[in-house]
């Protein structure tokens, strides 16, 4: 293959019936790069997965894996790929051995060659106890063991994984997370999960996807500056303050804090009866440590904590799919969860899914096109597939 | 070995890895004994060097519950384990799945049509001696029972490529080819006229019944054939649909 991209999707758009499960998702995936395909539950990970693989069409777009394109060479690119779908479904009623032997008979494997990467696929996915067991009798764990070792059988250089840690218990799935580092050292590797821990342990760039559309797409470090916000917490001694001063009170905290130039937002912690403890807003380009600390000088009151947050993977993924949750559970849980948006709010938080998505896309210049009306998406989508089907 | 073969070896393999095979074939041969030596006063009333009831009857046994049985399962099940994606998106084209899980299940079937062959032989060769058995309807009752075996089991396959509860296959699958099967009977009570002509013309048991009697029509062989090609395409279809829907 010239190219060092092993995967690609291009405006890839997939209708069930009236439900859009993915509205032109863009990405690719270099030689080499552990890819973390985050979203929560619904938001196309699967269907993306599928489509990869070849098991479902994309209504419009293409996709493209190993330099295949999965609807014209469907078989090229099954033959390039190694697939563990969700919770490992596997052949319960064969054992170890005889599966991973189908898996390899299928991929015309001979028998050589099979026994030459048996012998790693044991190794690697720690298999040798397994061998003689019937799949039915393993546990979860070791079921999705021995689905990494089908998909590993033929050397693939190429691994998409989707959710490969689920229904696991914590050690199983430190395990498994071991084995994607261990195979992901040598091999380009698309793993979908909503566990964002394990993303942060075992990729270095992630995509995000949320109501079938990617709203980022880059290095962890740069996602989790996506919003362009960072955290800062302050705790105020409540009962003592300089001598000759009055120990300030919340509100007068809160509207001083308010005042900082670049602070957005102020909240009330919970705390004990000794502080008052505030959580503020401010922009990621702009460090208001010192600010806040000039402040509580000027102010004479007595300084407990003072701390930066950069926004976590995890509150980066709540705040870039907060969208899912609100249009499952509707307004009323929104609000009663302090996200009912006031119209500076939403217009901030839109800016940042668009800038978001926009950087998500910025390789792809074809994205420009996407931006045209929904109808004339649909006519178009409608027109692909019939096309596909002819 | 090709996917295909391969897809057939796994599935044929199954079948006894469970009890299933088992006591299906347990259950046939039973059924067909009673019927062959006891139901109306069995093999010892028809007085005449013959094995023409088991051709008769293993058709029953075949369509109201070995079919069913060994089918039910094929794809549906597979489509509820998620089993069926990970062979999808191995690489194989969606006719080596089809078609190797068509041979896979023909194969237990043809297994059990050819337990059959106890019969002739144990009462026409060894150990008894009955007589000389005219080896012509016995041949052409064999082309026959193969050919209505692979109509059944593509049928049986068909159904269970729409259907993802195991249960809903084997009933449907039962129904339809019970149906299929009686067909003959109900064309009896339609008499001559279009409808019962119809019935006739479509109806297995119609079909059949000239292999019984030793003649091969060329008409029968291609409407059982034919059956089975459409019905394979349908299942085909059926499983690619899943790209669209």
């Amino acid at each position: 293959m010239a190219t060092d991209v092993m995967i690609q999707a291009s405006s890839v758009s997939k209708r069930f019936g009236h439900v859009r499960a993915l509205d032109k998702v863009n990405f690719e995936v270099k030689r080499g790069e552990v890819v973390g395909f985050l979203g929560p539950n619904g938001a196309g990970k699967s269907t993306t997965m599928r489509i990869l693989t070849c098991y479902i069409a994309p209504s419009a777009g293409t996709a493209k894996v190993h330099g295949h394109d999965v609807f014209d060479e469907p078989l090229a690119v099954r033959q390039a790929l190694g697939y563990l779908p969700q919770r490992a479904p596997l052949y319960t009623d064969m054992n170890v051995m005889e599966y991973l032997k189908f898996a390899a008979e299928i991929r015309g494997l001979d028998e050589s060659v099979f026994k030459k990467r048996l012998k790693t696929v044991v190794e690697v996915c720690g298999l040798a106890q397994s061998l003689g067991k019937e799949i039915g009798t393993l546990s979860h764990g070791y079921r999705q063991r021995v689905g990494l070792g089908q998909a590993l059988i033929h050397d693939p250089p190429i691994l998409i994984l989707d959710e490969p840690t689920s229904d696991l218990d914590p050690n199983e799935k430190a395990e498994v997370l071991r084995y994607i580092k261990e195979i992901g050292k040598d091999r380009t590797i698309l793993l979908s999960t909503h566990n964002l821990a394990e993303v942060e342990e075992a990729c270095a760039r992630a995509i995000i996807v949320s109501k079938g559309r990617v709203v980022a797409d880059g290095p962890l470090d740069s996602i989790t500056a996506k919003t362009g916000r960072v955290r800062y917490v302050v705790a105020i001694d409540e009962k003592n303050a300089e001598l000759g001063k009055k120990a300030p009170g919340i509100a007068e905290v809160q509207s001083a804090f308010g005042a900082l130039m670049g602070v957005r937002s102020t909240k009330e912690l919970p705390t004990d009866e000794t502080a008052h403890r505030l959580e503020l807003i401010g922009p990621q380009d702009t460090d208001l440590r010192a600010e806040i600390f000039r402040l509580v000088v000027q102010k004479g009151w007595t300084l407990l904590e003072l701390r930066r947050d950069a926004q976590s993977l995890d509150a980066v993924f709540r705040d870039l799919t907060r969208g899912d949750e609100r249009a499952d559970r509707g307004d009323a849980w929104a609000a009663a969860h302090g996200r009912a948006r006031d119209e500076d709010e939403e217009g901030e938080e839109d800016e940042a899914d668009e800038k978001a998505a926009q950087a998500a896309a910025a390789e792809d210049e074809d994205e420009d096109d996407d931006e045209s009306d929904d109808d004339d998406d649909d006519d178009d989508d409608a027109e692909e597939q019939r096309d596909r089907k002819g | 070995m090709s996917p295909m073969m391969t897809i057939a070896k796994r599935e044929f393999r199954s079948y006894f890895d469970s009890p299933l095979a088992y006591v299906v074939m347990c259950l046939s041969f039973l059924a067909l004994g009673f019927m062959f030596f006891v139901l109306r006063g069995g093999f010892w009333q028809t007085d005449r060097a013959t094995v023409q009831k088991v051709f008769e009857f293993t058709p029953w046994g075949l369509s109201l519950l070995v079919i069913p049985v060994v089918t039910m399962r094929l794809v549906a099940e597979e489509r509820r384990s998620g089993t069926l994606e990970m062979l999808i998106t191995l690489p194989v084209r969606d006719s080596d799945v089809i078609g190797g899980k068509y041979l896979g299940a023909l194969g237990l079937v043809l297994v059990l049509v050819a337990g059959t062959a106890f019969y002739p032989f144990a009462m026409f060769k060894m150990p008894w001696h009955l007589g000389p058995l005219d080896m012509g309807p016995v041949w052409s009752g064999y082309l026959g029972l193969i050919l209505f075996s692979a109509a059944g089991v593509a049928i049986g396959l068909l159904v269970s490529s729409f259907v993802e509860s195991q249960a809903v296959a084997f009933f449907i699958t039962f129904a339809v080819l019970g149906t299929l099967w009686f067909l003959d009977d109900l064309a009896e009570v339609s008499g001559q006229s279009a409808l019962g002509n119809v019935l006739r013309y479509v109806s297995f048991q119609t079909r059949l019944a000239g292999f019984w009697r030793g003649l091969i029509d060329t008409r029968d062989v291609i409407y059982f054939l034919s059956v089975t090609a459409a019905a394979l395409v349908v299942s085909f279809r059926a499983l690619e649909r899943r790209k669209w829907a």
